[in-house]
């Protein structure tokens, strides 16, 4: 163990931020430096506890304490085998997760937890920096071929995971380049391309092959597909996003969120872009609906454009800022978070519904109108209902409108209809969590097409997950390491 | 019985003995009824330490051995027409027959036709005329007719000594004979003795009916120069009237702990039988002699015999079986310590507490084990009488005829020769012994020592990195394994700490490949005797050991030590290439390899272990080979590693069957040993010495991953390695009560869980594994997945260790019962009140279809009974008193979270225990609110913390605690700097000052001593419930029915995975079994022995459910304990830190900022039960029971769950579980009679009666009375009156003044309050002054009595145990042991035993003479002057912790009080001495200053001076 009195002794510190005000002038990321004696000294508050409530709350089972002992210990390389061994991604992960780790940490009943994500986060780049990030091609070939749809979080670490068995891996995208919602989905200001571009450099390395503008179900049947693999994953995320059909919805300046940030990741990235006119919002009121991680998105890439004002609005009233009785620890809490796209500047309202979008009658947008909501105490086991106040309707002046509302479920058309994978209720391809398979012999599905949208983290566990279930049903038994299965396992 | 014994847990070789021992014998021989007479009085006056069941006229068995009374025997023989030879000239059997005529008919033909055979003649029987008018139903069920038998050699010119072996030829043969015949039927037939010298009385009688029963010991005719008694209390009463004792050659007093290993090793040894006394024909007839189906006891007395008729001298061979601590000793020179080390490669020692009286006829002695664990004082009168007793005062005597009063010490030996008329010394007659054969010579010219072997210059293996992770996982080796115990050895020098208990599966239910020696539980020494202390008495214990062949042990002579010795059992790679390659004309090494292949085929591992006996065979026969070395090194990817526990057990179990064990040494080339455990396994299984290679190339990388510090060269980790596990074995031999590793070598001191018959009859047999479980082929299975692991079909890159996460709960680790769900589920339900919530969070527990946590979790209720409706069973707030909340103590948890837990149990009327801190006395007061932070039970554990008389008055029920699921068998430490102000107050001690709990309670040696401390506590608290707290393993229920019988009113049985302070982690996962299988165990035992109804029965051990209660209670408990379930409700999280002082939520800690975050409010705790007993509600719904008394012990309603699909479940039958005992009608299932506490007509109601001027009104009193032996915890009660009426504060000084004059019994002054003075004129006997809380004693000799104060014991053993305040004045010596775990009394005495002022935190000590060996061991505080003029201190202290100073200026004024106190009180005349000579004096006192406690006092000294 570390430091059994680290916690008591240290006090939480995480890298600073640029400026707001210098940091919105580009879209690069914006830590400050953060030297790797803190981070040791950021490590030795791990408790190592008896049950590491991290290590549980992480979805992919991160070994959080054991990497956080290696790090105090100053036993980078250690921390490196670690993490690695059960996150095919911490560069990604140790930026954008929302640490549900960190929710969970035993620390944070009373005190702010340990830094996991910034320690995961320095661990790995300390990797590069080092060379141990290097290209591991398995040493025998199964002969067994996988494809895999989709090259976002899920898409690449059943890929990863799959070509670590022995298999050859072909990563179908029909982008242009390889990441899915990584590449163009979240601004660069949060993740920085080129964190992915090193990486897949080195799984290509390793051998798996990568197909890039290739829509499977389009550029290439799905018959094709089964007939050339001894397995598909589908991992193509969740990607039709949810409508705000009311009055004045036709009115142009309205988006969804996706086509915005995508647009301009495109062009911040130098790649080819979809329309000749890029969404530009600089000088404009913009108006976010959706108060989740992608309406913030689209918050701190308009003021990167430049905007005038920038509102974004919430159906749900505004989080409490402490834990209550419904979402103690370790649950995640339903708190209120201002992320940094936030403290770069703009409006948030919580309990507000919009009813209409006006125009200026020359089709462009002009206004939207809103109006406050009251909420009732739902009754057991009933959701919450809620009523609008009358007189509180009023308008908000925007030229930009972006619905960050989510996603509703993969796209149908195309390759799912195409292979006739059943749906579960909620649109999503139908397969259990914990096998994989869909009802298509010797079809899987991971990730956000197969449970929802969700978080990056969750994405990487469930290709991980499936590769497993993929192994297995290739060989009859998988050597790749699982969550909660020990090789030890007897069953 | 058979049967009973076959369908449940109950089995007769549990049962387990502790007696009274004693003998009179005139030292010139000469012979008379007087001393038959007065032994039997003093067999009487012992009545107390033998014991009765539930009848009380059915004693436990009593007898006396006498000589052969051949007067008597001469004149009533003639009257049956008998007409007797010269003494010498005739044997007597004494002969139990069945009472059943044609049984007895076909016996006697045996016998008649053995006498025949072996030319002898028989002259005729005699009737023993017995009365059984007095003795019980039970006794009499099973009574046999008594007989004795008069034979004489047909060649009369036989001398009796030859005669005397025929005799024991005939005795044995014939009982052989009769066992082939009637198998069924051994205990029928019996020979109490044959002998010409002696002849035994004994029976199944308490000690009043020998004397009523067999009518010639009151026949003035019968005469005798030594009459030898016993009493025996049992822990059972089922009738065996043949193990009454004494027995042939002894009377014992004891327990021998290895007695497995002892008659295996015995059964290998008889095959090398030789000896020119015997013929091969009586050596076979003689054979076996010992054997599994006796009692230790019995089993010790035969081979004592055998090697006595065998040629050596009986103080020789007690010498032998019974060695002094010789290993470590360094005051024990040559040419005894030559005779030791020589004769350990003879035989190894019979280990454990032992007082043993002996005789062959012409002398006649008595003997310590090397402990002196039990109590053995001697007084000797001027008419050349000499009482030997286990108490003094047993016989009263004429005080003024009395010469020496003296106690036997540990290991040391005491003998009368009747011939010579004299006693002899132990040091006179081990001289003699010991210089008979030139030992040393023998030993110079034979034995080998490791370190002489030449190492080979390059290893056979040299290490590989490179292959290092796949053999690890091969060998089973787990991150966890690896850093938290193989680099926590080195870092830490000791077995590695943890805490919180264990909440994973047992290894069988376990889905995870587990160490074969998971399934193996230590077994650990609990009420019938006592665990040691390894580290404070270190001097006892060793781990030497040896290698090679033994000899015929019935001779002596150079090549009996041609061994291989080591200092202990752990080999480094070096040392086992020199085996490897030595060439010697004396040793020769033969490897045999333990492997098997790896394809999985059925049979293979069986068939390997057939190969591998079958090469040894013929090592050993066809290459003389006397060292086997095992090894699993040659595995590779075809090949699997048999676990090396079973190929040692199966090599060694196979050896002791065909006798060839002793023609060799196993050493053991171990890729699966790196935890303690592992090495106990494989050494309790036969293994001579062990290499743990795999361990020592795994620590070749430990600094590289920093788990280790960078600069520890690997030569010293090794070395470090090699010590912690010494360390940890140790502690594993001592919390058994066994003392050395020759001892514990293949004494199998291990209960299994989940290994099935054919196993272990092949591997580990002999060892209890009731509830069944894998074979060969499901051992293997479990060893292929970790080769499949580590020689996948497919390379993998980067593989890494499996986590393990036994301790820590890990994903891909073990499972775990309480983790992030069940706890996050369990504190949001309590917190919110919420039962639902509460219900997911049970069910998680509760089901375990698909994952298997314990043995409850595989029981289901059969739903056999009509369900009826909720409102019908009795109401929740019933039930609230069967509660209990476990104890921990303020200490090791936070005050926040310790009276959290009383306040919620108090407003329930449920009961909070004390823990063993002790408790501040500001919460005996309850608040203005109603609530109440007082806890209801109050513990009494070894370490007294704070035990006085006021702390013992403020509960409902004291509980005892025997053992501690965490670490049965072990004590506990909290180190100095936990120990803060308010600790220190509440437990009596120094704060700063570290205190240590000792292993065993010193006045707890036996179960007749718990009897004893439970008898005292009733005294200290009349309206107390007395509770033993048992921690489950098998044979907990044989103890409990022992504890039952010493009159408590409750015992509860803890399981092993209980258990919130810190301890080894070796313990907390390989010590006692779950509470399912020793609380059905207790219940059926205490059925059987119609004891159930006496006693309440309460069970603990992760509780967590209602279900959990329900099937608690079916199974026999009617009270339940909670407390990690409790702890976590009040917001523990398992950090399993508690040993850091860390706790981040404030339950374990004392750290001041970490309390202030305790969230826990008494409501949570109280949810906690709510809804555990409302989910116990439904469950009683659902079967139809109205009330818990209906469910208890109706184990026919439960049934073994069928849809658990997981194949190691399938092996196991857990029907002796949910075996339910058939009991007579009117047997009580549930406790329904009250206990006898006898304390109705003790003394102290008359010190009571004339104290009440005192008590009512603080008048002084003054009186005198007489005292006897049998008057125990004398003031004990009268102290609590002043307690209940004056709380701690007591009376003024001396406002009570009673004199007594005769011998005071057992706890006398105990727990004696503040205002008493006790003026004793006589003696004392044990645990004078235990807990003495204010009084002031004072012990002078008799007025008449002619002895010299100092050189004569006075006060017996464990004086002043737990003591916290008070003075004590003793003219004269106390025994060993004194003032032991005191922390504030002042005390002068003119000579102590050894282990003086052991574990001392407090108060002073003068001793103005003599001071036994290992003073101040463990002593942390307080302050012990010695007058040393020959300046012997220093040899004999054990300086661990102490300094031995000068008396210091400012120490002088008191010291010099105290002395002149002394000179007052008793007028001692060394004490005037001193006092006329001070100038003179004071410069022989030496000062012995505890390093800690002077520490504190110098920093408090500067704080005061600062402060000025």
């Amino acid at each position: 163990m570390g430091k059994p009195t680290g916690f008591l002794e240290y006090d939480r510190e995480v890298p600073q931020y640029k400026s707001p005000a210098e940091r919105i002038k580009d879209y690069a990321e914006f830590y400050l430096e953060f030297s790797s004696k803190k981070t040791e000294t950021q490590a030795a508050r791990c408790m190592e506890c008896g049950i590491p409530f991290c290590h549980n709350g992480c979805p992919l089972g991160n070994i959080i304490p054991d990497f956080n002992d290696a790090v105090y210990h100053q036993n980078w390389k250690q921390a490196y085998e670690i993490l690695s061994s059960t996150n095919n991604f911490p560069e990604f992960t140790g930026r954008i997760c929302p640490a549900p780790c960190e929710a969970s940490c035993v620390l944070g009943i009373n005190k702010p937890p340990v830094a996991i994500e910034h320690i995961e986060k320095t661990i790995i780049e300390k990797a590069y920096q080092n060379g141990w990030v290097v290209a591991c091609p398995p040493q025998v070939r199964t002969g067994k071929k996988v494809a895999v749809v989709g090259s976002g979080p899920a898409g690449l670490a059943t890929a990863a995971q799959l070509n670590k068995a022995g298999h050859t891996v072909t990563v179908y995208e029909r982008d242009d380049k390889i990441g899915g919602l990584l590449r163009y989905g979240i601004p660069d200001f949060k993740l920085d391309k080129s964190v992915i571009d090193r990486k897949i450099q080195i799984l290509e390395e390793e051998g798996i092959k990568f197909q890039v503008n290739v829509n499977v179900g389009v550029d290439v049947t799905v018959d094709y597909l089964l007939q050339e693999y001894d397995a598909v994953a589908l991992c193509g995320g969740s990607t039709i996003p949810r409508d705000l059909p009311i009055p004045g919805r036709e009115n142009k300046g309205i988006y969804f969120a996706m086509d915005f940030l995508k647009d301009n990741s495109k062009r911040v990235q130098g790649s080819k872009v979809l329309r000749d006119e890029p969404i530009n919002v600089k000088g404009a009121n913009v108006l976010v609906i959706g108060g989740g991680d992608t309406g913030s998105d689209c918050v701190g890439t308009s003021n990167r454009h430049g905007a005038k004002s920038i509102t974004q609005i919430e159906l749900l009233p505004k989080p409490k800022t402490e834990r209550g009785i419904d979402d103690p620890w370790p649950m995640w809490p339903q708190i209120l978070r201002t992320s940094s796209s936030h403290e770069e500047g703009c409006q948030r309202l919580w309990s507000v519904s919009t009813k209409e979008f006006i125009g200026d009658g020359k089709g462009n947008l002009k206004a939207a109108k809103i109006v406050d909501l009251e909420w009732e105490t739902p009754k057991p086991g009933q959701r919450p209902n809620f009523k609008e106040i009358p007189g509180s309707e009023r308008e908000i002046p925007c030229e930009f409108v972006f619905l960050a509302m989510g996603f509703v479920n993969p796209q149908h058309e195309g390759l799912l209809d195409n292979l006739k994978v059943a749906y579960d209720d909620r649109g999503n391809v139908k397969a259990e969590y914990g096998k994989y398979a869909t009802s298509v012999p010797k079809v899987f599905a991971a990730g956000d097409m197969r449970r929802g949208q969700s978080l990056v983290v969750w994405a990487i566990h469930e290709g991980r997950e499936c590769a497993v279930a993929i192994d297995t049903f290739l060989m009859g038994y998988s050597n790749l390491e699982a969550k909660e299965t020990s090789r030890y396992s007897l069953k | 019985m058979s049967q009973i014994e076959t369908k449940s847990l109950y089995d007769p070789s549990y049962e387990h003995d502790a007696c009274g021992i004693g003998f009179i014998a005139n030292l010139k021989g000469v012979k008379s009824h007087k001393t038959i007479d007065d032994a039997l009085k003093m067999l009487e006056n012992m009545e107390h330490r033998g014991a009765v069941g539930f009848e009380e006229n059915t004693g436990d068995g009593a007898g006396v051995l006498i000589q052969m009374p051949h007067n008597f025997f001469k004149i009533t023989c003639k009257e049956i027409g008998i007409d007797l030879p010269d003494y010498g000239k005739y044997g007597v059997a004494m002969i139990y027959f069945p009472k059943n005529v044609v049984m007895r008919e076909a016996c006697r033909k045996i016998f008649n036709d053995s006498i025949e055979h072996l030319g002898l003649e028989l002259l005729g029987y005699r009737n023993v005329p017995v009365s059984n008018k007095t003795i019980g139903k039970t006794a009499i069920s099973t009574e046999p007719k008594i007989e004795q038998a008069f034979i004489v050699a047909k060649d009369s010119y036989l001398p009796s000594d030859a005669l005397e072996r025929k005799l024991f030829v005939l005795r044995n043969w014939s009982y052989h004979q009769f066992c082939q015949q009637f198998p069924e039927n051994k205990d029928d037939f019996y020979i109490v003795s044959s002998s010409y010298k002696n002849i035994t009385y004994k029976g199944q009688l308490t000690t009043y009916q020998v004397r009523e029963y067999f009518l010639d010991l009151s026949d003035e005719r019968l005469d005798s120069a030594f009459a030898m008694i016993h009493s025996r209390f049992s822990t059972n009463t089922f009738p065996k009237w043949k193990l009454a004792q004494p027995f042939r050659y002894i009377a014992h007093n004891g327990e021998i702990n290895t007695i497995r290993g002892n008659v295996n090793w015995a059964h290998c040894n008889q095959t090398l039988f030789e000896s020119s006394l015997f013929t091969k024909d009586e050596i076979e007839k003689l054979l076996p002699i010992c054997d599994h189906e006796n009692s230790d006891s019995a089993n010790l007395d035969n081979m004592i015999e055998m090697l006595v008729l065998g040629g050596r001298e009986l103080p020789h061979v007690m010498m032998m079986l019974i060695p002094e601590a010789w290993q470590n000793d360094d005051s024990l020179k040559d040419p005894k310590r030559a005779f030791y080390e020589f004769h350990s490669s003879i035989v190894e020692a019979w280990d454990g507490p032992a007082s043993i009286s002996f005789t062959d006829g012409h002398i006649i002695g008595a003997t310590l084990d090397r402990n002196g664990l039990r109590p053995s004082r001697y007084c000797l009168l001027d008419d050349d009488t000499l009482i030997m007793s286990s108490k003094a005062g047993a016989l009263p005597v004429d005080q003024s005829k009395v010469v020496k009063k003296g106690r036997l010490e540990p290991g040391k030996m005491f003998v009368v020769d009747l011939d010579q008329g004299r006693i002899i010394s132990d040091e006179e007659l081990k001289q003699r012994i010991c210089t008979e054969q030139p030992y040393r010579t023998w030993l110079e010219q034979n034995e080998v020592h490791i370190s002489k072997i030449p190492v080979p210059e390059k290893p056979t293996y040299p290490y590989n990195l490179e292959t290092l992770k796949q053999r690890q996982i091969c060998y089973g080796y787990t991150t966890e394994a690896v850093k938290e115990n193989i680099a926590e050895m080195i870092n830490q020098k000791t077995d590695p700490i943890g805490s919180m208990g264990n909440d994973t599966p047992l290894a069988v239910l376990s889905q995870q490949s587990r160490h074969l020696s998971n399934y193996f539980k230590q077994q650990f020494a609990q009420v019938s005797n006592p665990p040691i202390d390894a580290i404070r008495e270190k001097i006892i214990m060793s781990l030497k050991t040896s290698a090679s062949r033994s000899f015929n042990m019935l001779s002596q002579s150079s090549v009996h030590c041609k061994q291989i010795t080591f200092d202990q059992p752990v080999l480094s790679n070096s040392e086992l290439d020199a085996l490897r390659h030595m060439s010697h004309p004396d040793f020769r090494v033969t490897q045999i390899n333990a492997v098997f292949p790896a394809n999985g085929t059925p049979g293979d591992l069986e068939k390997a272990l057939q190969k591998m006996c079958a090469d040894a065979d013929k090592a050993i026969l066809d290459y003389t080979s006397n060292i086997l070395l095992i090894s699993d090194r040659n595995t590779d990817k075809n090949t699997a590693p048999i676990p090396t526990l079973l190929a040692t057990g199966a090599l060694h179990n196979h050896l002791i069957k065909n006798g060839l064990r002793v023609r060799v040494g196993i050493i053991v080339e171990a890729g699966d040993a790196w935890e303690t455990h592992h090495f106990a396994t494989l050494i309790g299984y036969g293994a001579n010495a062990v290499n743990p290679y795999m361990a020592f190339e795994t620590i070749t990388t430990l600094a590289e991953e920093r788990y280790i510090a960078k600069d520890v060269d690997i030569e010293s980790a090794n070395k470090t390695y090699i010590y912690a596990i010494g360390a940890g074995l140790l502690k594993i031999f001592s919390k058994m009560g066994i003392s050395t590793l020759q001892s514990y070598k293949g004494a199998q001191i291990f209960e299994c869980y989940g290994i099935g018959k054919e196993v272990i009859e092949s591997c580990f047999n002999g060892t209890v594994s009731k509830i069944g479980g894998l074979n060969f082929d499901d051992i293997a299975r479990e060893v292929l997945v970790r080769h499949k692991a580590a020689y996948p079909q497919l390379p993998i890159v980067n593989q890494r260790l499996e986590e393990g996460g036994i301790h820590q709960w890990k994903h891909r680790g073990e499972k775990h019962l309480f983790n992030p769900e069940t706890i996050a589920l369990l504190q949001h339900a309590v917190r919110t009140g919420n039962k639902e919530i509460y219900k997911q969070y049970a069910k998680k527990v509760n089901d375990q279809a698909e994952q298997q946590f314990t043995l409850r979790g595989l029981l289901e209720f059969k739903g056999n009974r009509k369900p009826i409706s909720i409102d019908e069973v009795e109401p929740a707030s019933n039930i609230f008193p069967r509660f209990a909340t476990g104890a921990m103590s303020f200490g090791s948890i936070s005050h926040e979270a310790h009276t959290t837990l009383a306040i919620a149990m108090n407003r329930i009327g449920a009961r909070s225990n004390s823990g063993e801190g002790g408790e501040d006395e500001i919460r005996f007061v309850q608040k203005e609110n109603g609530d109440w932070e007082r806890s209801a039970i109050k513990q009494v554990a070894s370490g007294r913390f704070g035990v006085t008389s006021n702390y013992l008055a403020n509960c409902n029920e004291i509980q005892i605690k025997m053992a501690q699921g965490a670490k049965p068998g072990e004590g506990g430490q909290l180190p100095g700097h936990k120990v803060d102000d308010w600790i220190g107050r509440v437990r009596h001690s120094t704060p700063g000052v570290g205190l240590i709990s000792p292993p065993p309670h010193h006045d707890i040696y036996s179960i007749e001593d718990l009897a004893q401390l439970i008898f005292d506590l009733k005294n200290a608290n009349p309206n107390a419930e007395i509770s033993v707290k048992l921690v489950s393993k098998a044979g907990v229920g044989t103890i409990a029915a022992g504890v039952c019988k010493a009159f408590a009113d409750k015992v509860l049985i803890s399981g092993h995975d209980g258990g919130t302070g810190a301890s080894p982690i070796s313990s907390i996962h390989h010590t006692g079994s779950p509470w399912e299988l020793g609380l059905a165990e207790t219940h059926q035992t205490l059925v059987l022995n119609k004891l159930r109804d006496r006693i309440i029965v309460q069970a603990d051990g992760q509780m967590k459910t209602g279900r959990d209660l329900a099937i608690a209670a079916l199974l026999g408990a009617e009270e339940w304990g909670v407390a990690t379930a409790a702890l976590v409700a009040e917001g523990c999280i398992m950090m399993r830190k508690c040993h850091l002082n860390t706790c981040p939520v404030g339950v374990a800690t004392q750290n001041k900022d970490l309390r202030k975050v305790f969230k826990g409010k008494p409501e949570h705790v109280i949810n906690l039960i709510t809804f555990m007993v409302e989910e116990l509600r439904e469950i009683m719904a659902q079967n139809g029971f109205r009330t818990v008394n209906e469910m208890i012990g109706q184990s026919d309603v439960l049934r073994q769950r069928e849809d658990v699909s997981f194949w190691k479940v399938q092996k196991l039958d857990l029907s002796p579980i949910i075996y339910k005992v058939p009991a007579e009608p009117g047997v009580g299932l549930y406790k329904s009679i009250p206990q006898k506490h006898k304390i109705t007509d003790v003394l102290d109601r008359t010190l009571i009666e004339k104290a009440k001027p005192a008590l009512e009104k603080k008048q002084k009193v003054t009186a005198e009375f007489p005292i006897i032996n049998t008057d125990r915890a004398v003031g004990t009660m009268l102290s609590h009156e002043i307690s209940k009426r004056y709380g701690g504060e007591g009376l003024p000084e001396d406002t009570i003044t009673y004199k007594f004059r005769g011998s005071a019994g057992q706890s006398f002054g105990a727990f004696s309050q503040k205002g008493i003075r006790f003026e004793l004129e006589g003696e004392a006997n044990d645990y004078f002054g235990k807990g003495l809380s204010g009084a002031k004693l004072i012990v002078v000799p008799d007025r008449n009595a002619k002895i010299v104060p100092e050189e004569n014991v006075i006060v017996g053993n464990v004086s002043f145990y737990g003591a916290t305040s008070g003075e004590a004045y003793i003219k004269g010596m106390a025994g060993e042991r004194f003032c032991i775990r005191n922390s504030g009394v002042k005390a002068v005495i003119e000579g102590i035993g050894s282990h003086g002022c052991e574990y001392m935190t407090g108060g002073i000590v003068v001793v103005l003479g003599k001071f036994g060996r290992n003073f101040a061991a463990g002593m942390s505080g307080g302050i012990a002057y010695i007058y040393d003029p020959d300046g012997l201190l220093p040899q004999t202290c054990n300086k661990e912790l102490v300094d031995l100073e000068d008396v210091a200026f400012e120490d002088i004024p008191e010291l010099r009080q105290l002395i002149e106190n002394h000179k007052n009180y008793t007028g001692s005349s060394l004490a005037t001495n001193i006092l006329n000579n001070w100038d003179d004096s004071i410069d022989k006192f030496v000062k012995v200053f505890p390093r800690d406690y002077k520490r504190v006092l110098e920093e408090r000294k500067k704080k005061q001076e600062a402060s000025v």
